[in-house]
């Protein structure tokens, strides 16, 4: 009898899932008694006590309480200026007008900027402004990731390493990462300065420069994929994709060198580190193992 | 995105309630998991906190979602494991029949080999059978938790269920 089980046999009986016919030729069975005690037994088992009062208590204190809001979880650079300013009081405007904001592996940010415009950080970025000039020029430096949702006024600019983007009143993401620069449109118009030329997106259109080749093409997001706990690629090189990886799970991805010169179109969600790497590895055809704590091998 | 503001978690009243209907469920899967409560305790306080630094964008129908990916991605990284133990309800027999001593005793015995038993499955294993027959959740439930298809649940119960009766060795005396 035991061999004719299939794999989810037990699952479904004590599911009471069984049809009256399986049940009954289970029941017959020497292993029934066995399994029935096992299960008389398991309902009896409690969970150790759990204080959810004291435990709602330190949370409070945490969370509530802490006289910092959400949105500006991490103290921009002047919140540590406290001590120097005795000495730099001179300097004070020069010294603390610039404001950044800095996000570490696997965490986003919502940062609110002084017009009531909003930028969402993605992992691994930082972004600053001066809120002294923001009034006349709304000039934000980027490196790394992040969404814009620009509310209207004067001139909105992000500037990265890789090129500038201009705008009056819209949403847009832009992703600037070593040699790369993504952005892509979800409202309003978009000015894109490359150094060799420039673009202008609508609604649903991006452009990517990778090194050389830059190239635009047309999107069906309407957000930033990680503000859904997602990363979504269109025709993204494959170490882009990898270093992706690695900032949203903490883990490490080696050796690059291996990495095939090919290029990734999909998707993967930030819940699952196992399942990210299957979904992208497996779609390039990269063998690879994971050692289930941080460090994933590449292999020949 | 399309909640109402009032359903924001950023409401202290939401997250308190939030906190109050997941809390309890969140340490004890996590305890099934790593067999320390002062480890659960400390994974449901980070889970929230994180949760809190992240209300304006996690919508009320994803926290569920939200503090369950929180704490796998803690498993993954290293925690210290425990021997999971567990304690029994006390038997409440209506009708009062007299146990022998021996009968006692042998209950006894079992529910020791039974805990040892559970102690010694796969952590996939135990969290599923545990979330299943201590906290009554659903396969379906189950799979939402932890991010897995539900044949996948249903086949660590079957296994789970096999390696108990293998392991229990009460029974090897009553064959």
């Amino acid at each position: 009898m035991e061999k004719n089980y299939d794999e989810t046999f037990l699952a479904r009986w004590i599911a009471g899932e069984l049809t009256p016919t399986e049940l009954e030729q289970f029941e017959k069975s020497p292993e029934y008694s066995e399994y029935a005690k096992i299960n008389e037994g398991a309902d009896r088992l409690i969970a150790p006590s759990y204080d959810r009062q004291a435990a709602w208590k330190t949370l409070r204190e945490q969370t509530i309480e802490k006289p910092t809001t959400p949105t500006r979880k991490l103290f921009p650079v002047w919140g540590y200026g406290i001590a120097a300013s005795v000495v730099l009081i001179l300097g004070y405007f020069l010294f603390f007008s610039q404001t950044q904001y800095r996000t570490g592996t696997g965490e986003t940010l919502t940062v609110e900027l002084p017009d009531g415009s909003r930028a969402y950080l993605n992992a691994e970025s930082s972004l600053s402004y001066s809120s002294n000039s923001w009034d006349e020029k709304r000039t934000i430096k980027l490196q790394g990731e992040a969404q814009f949702e620009v509310n209207k006024g004067v001139p909105f600019k992000v500037e990265t390493a890789e090129g500038d983007i201009q705008v009056l009143g819209t949403v847009f993401l832009v992703s600037a990462r070593t040699e790369f620069l993504d952005v892509k449109c979800f409202e309003g118009r978009v000015q894109v300065d490359l150094p060799e030329k420039t673009y202008t997106l609508n609604k649903s259109e991006g452009v990517q420069a990778s090194g050389k080749t830059i190239f635009s093409y047309g999107t069906d997001l309407s957000e930033a994929p990680w503000l859904r706990q997602e990363s979504a690629f269109e025709s993204t090189p494959i170490l882009q994709v990898v270093m992706e990886i690695e900032r949203q799970f903490d883990i490490t991805i080696g050796p690059k060198a291996l990495l095939p010169k090919s290029s990734f179109t999909g998707r993967f969600n930030h819940t699952d580190v196992s399942l990210a790497l299957h979904t992208v590895f497996d779609a390039l055809e990269i063998k690879y193992t994971f050692d289930g704590n941080n460090n994933v091998t590449i292999k020949k | 995105m399309t909640d109402k503001p009032e359903d924001s978690i950023c409401e202290e009243q939401v997250f308190e309630n939030v906190f109050y209907q997941y809390s309890t469920l969140l340490r004890n899967y996590a305890y099934y998991n790593c067999g320390d409560t002062a480890q659960a305790d400390d994974l449901v306080q980070k889970a929230f906190i994180k949760l809190w630094e992240n209300c304006a964008k996690v919508p009320l129908k994803n926290v569920k979602a939200f503090i369950y990916k929180v704490a796998r991605n803690y498993f993954l990284k290293d925690v210290a494991k425990k021997k999971v133990r567990l304690e029994y309800k006390k038997q409440h027999k209506p009708g009062a029949v007299v146990e022998s001593p021996q009968f006692v005793l042998e209950e006894k015995e079992f529910e020791k080999q039974l805990n040892d038993a559970i102690a010694n499955l796969s952590e996939k294993q135990r969290e599923v059978f545990l979330l299943h027959k201590i906290e009554k959740k659903k396969y379906q439930e189950i799979a939402q938790m932890l991010d897995i298809s539900v044949k996948a649940v249903e086949k660590r119960m079957h296994m789970a269920l096999v390696h108990l009766r293998k392991e229990i060795k009460y029974f090897d005396k009553k064959r």
